[in-house]
């Protein structure tokens, strides 16, 4: 082969390494394939039982019917981007905030602090799922989006370290100079360390909106109305409540999955760099 | 896009930022700004955590001590939620043993999976990007989504599961409507999405020093044996990391179970996080389901405490070597 430097045993390949990326890279697939496959299908092909993997019917006009049956489809996906994006956006502002504090202001009680923080990231959800309920019901907020939203505005303390990470990682001596050119703590963290801490900022927001996009135990306890729903309880709610006793509509089904899935891929195509940002903030500690 | 070597960024961890100073006895009025600053800027933390945390956690302990439909003024009733539980509820063992049945095979068998996968693209091949996509994709689907493909993919007589198996002569089972295939099919289920785990390997891959590899070519040695003597052990904290997160991950399973079985068939796939929605949500027993809360909360914390005991005998980390 090529005369340059040997590989070293651990980084040789031979067919053998080939062989065995293409069969698990095809085992992978093959439930992806079997999607479109379903997803193309007409219902007469579905209702039969008749799956295979290749498509045997190209009905693209299931990615349209999607939108005519009983289930307001439409409004899952808006709904699904209003508490995404919302959630999102609460986020990043308020871990932001906080993360900063941590990094850069001194204060007396802080290490304590900090210490809370991290400790609550140990407890469960499971924990508080039950009093939250309580208190959200109690507000008469049951069967609105608040209840998914609101908390996302407090922050979390998972992005608070991420972000207090990444800022500990910025000089100081900008801070500084810049608090000599008369900028007050806020100017500092709005004009300067806030763009700075985009990088940090964008894997929070792909991060909390990916959760907040597939979260379904969450509408599943708050949401009762069908117009209500969000896409992940939606495409679920369209296997439960096919009007006769017959097979779901598992072409129509597989559509949802599709469009529950697709925008996901998406950002992480166009996100993954950050989110390698995020392991990296994350694993300053969290891998040691 | 190549993974950029951790261990490269200048600085990482060793910037010597401002907070380990320590507050001066009297302070000065630009040092009160700063700390009034300080308070003002984590009360969004600050509140959350009262309300959405320790209030809530509180509030919680009280509950499991009593018997509340939501409806009705909670009655205190001891510790007799607790005792119900472990001594005279009727699937609550077995919803614990399917949970830790669960969660002691799929994720041991998922790091391996991702281990595996890591190492082969931590070689030199063509196509590495596409590889490396190509398994992470079903890390990227919603969880909702893979179960409904799933429910598909296990159907026992058209599902591409079971006609793969009938290629080979094998008649594949009912996965989800029997007792004894439901929770390997829910294991097999995570398996699918195990290349989730390669991304951090191969970063902490990425990040081992070449020279160990020299050394051990250099020594003879063949590439199983500098896997399991050079990669493996400097690999050890992110697997540790991974291992921590499986366990807590994979005990507070829920969608999966709730839309592909919902616990069935006679409760062989029922887990605690589903029981405790049925009990909470469906039923109304806000106690009880509190109290399954609690004991859900222990039993994660003692697998992790078991992991962490562990850790020094097999994690490794490169401080040890150089103090």
């Amino acid at each position: 082969m090529s005369s340059r430097k040997p590989v070293m045993h651990a980084f040789r390949s031979g067919p053998g390494t080939y062989g065995l990326l293409v069969i698990l890279s095809a085992i992978f697939m093959v439930p992806l394939v079997f999607v479109i496959s379903i997803a193309l299908s007409s219902d007469s092909t579905v209702s039969t039982g008749q799956l295979t993997i290749l498509p045997r019917d190209w009905r693209f006009d299931n990615f349209v019917r999607i939108f005519q049956t009983s289930l307001p489809v439409g409004s899952f996906i808006v709904n699904s981007v209003i508490i995404s994006v919302t959630s999102a956006i609460g986020q990043v502002l308020s871990s932001s905030l906080v993360g900063y504090a941590f990094a850069r202001l001194r204060a007396p009680g802080k290490k304590a602090l900090f210490l809370i923080v991290i400790a609550t990231m140990m407890i469960p959800a499971q924990i508080t799922m039950i009093p939250q309920f309580w208190i959200f019901s109690e507000l008469g907020w049951v069967d609105t989006f608040l209840p998914l939203i609101v908390p996302q505005f407090f922050s979390n303390a998972f992005n608070i370290f991420l972000v207090r990470q990444f800022v500990t990682r910025i000089p100081y001596e900008m801070d500084e100079a810049a608090s000599i050119d008369g900028l007050g703590y806020f100017g500092i963290y709005a004009r300067l360390v806030l763009p700075l801490m985009a990088p940090i900022l964008i894997a929070i927001a792909i991060f909390t909106l990916t959760a907040a996009w597939g979260d379904f135990m969450g509408p599943l306890i708050y949401i009762n109305s069908e117009d209500k729903m969000p896409l992940a309880l939606g495409v679920q709610y369209l296997t439960s409540t096919s009007q006769e006793l017959q097979t779901p509509p598992w072409n129509l089904i597989m559509v949802g999955s599709i469009f529950l899935s697709l925008p996901m891929i998406i950002i992480y195509y166009f996100g993954q760099r950050y989110m390698y940002e995020m392991n990296l903030s994350a694993g300053s500690a969290g891998v040691k | 896009m190549t993974v950029v070597d951790a261990a490269a960024v200048p600085g990482r961890g060793t910037v010597p930022g401002p907070a380990g100073r320590p507050p001066r006895a009297k302070m000065p009025p630009h040092r009160r700004k700063e700390a009034l600053l300080f308070y003002l800027f984590i009360s969004p933390w600050v509140i959350g955590f009262l309300a959405f945390l320790l209030g809530p956690m509180i509030f919680s302990i009280y509950l499991s001590f009593t018997e509340w439909d939501s409806f009705t003024p909670p009655r205190w009733v001891g510790l007799e939620n607790y005792i119900t539980l472990l001594t005279d509820d009727p699937i609550f063992w077995k919803v614990m043993g399917n949970t830790a049945y669960y969660a002691i095979i799929s994720v041991p068998l998922g790091m391996a999976v991702s281990l595996f996968i890591a190492n082969l693209l931590n070689k030199k091949v063509r196509f590495r990007k596409l590889f490396r996509t190509l398994v992470y994709l079903p890390h990227l689907i919603p969880i909702v989504a893979v179960a409904l493909i799933f429910q598909m993919v296990f159907a026992p007589g058209a599902g591409p599961l079971n006609q793969a198996l009938s290629l080979v002569g094998i008649t594949g089972p009912n996965w989800l409507m029997d007792a004894a295939w439901v929770k390997p099919a829910l294991i097999l289920m995570s398996l699918w999405q195990a290349g989730g785990g390669t991304i951090l390997l191969l970063a902490g891959m990425n990040g081992i020093p070449k020279e160990l590899y020299e050394a051990a070519e250099i020594d003879g040695a063949s590439s199983m044996r500098q896997f399991w003597s050079v990669t493996f052990p400097q690999l050890t904290p992110v697997i540790f990391f991974n291992l921590i997160m499986g366990i807590i991950g994979s005990f507070q399973v829920f969608a999966q179970v709730f839309i592909l079985t919902g616990g069935g068939p006679d409760n062989a796939s029922q887990m605690a996080v589903p029981m405790l929605f049925d009990e909470a949500f469906r039923f109304y027993h806000m106690g009880y389901g509190s109290a399954i809360a609690w004991i859900l909360f222990v039993v994660i914390m003692a697998f992790t405490a078991l992991a962490f005991a562990t850790s020094g005998r097999w994690v490794f980390y490169e401080s040890e070597v150089r103090s």
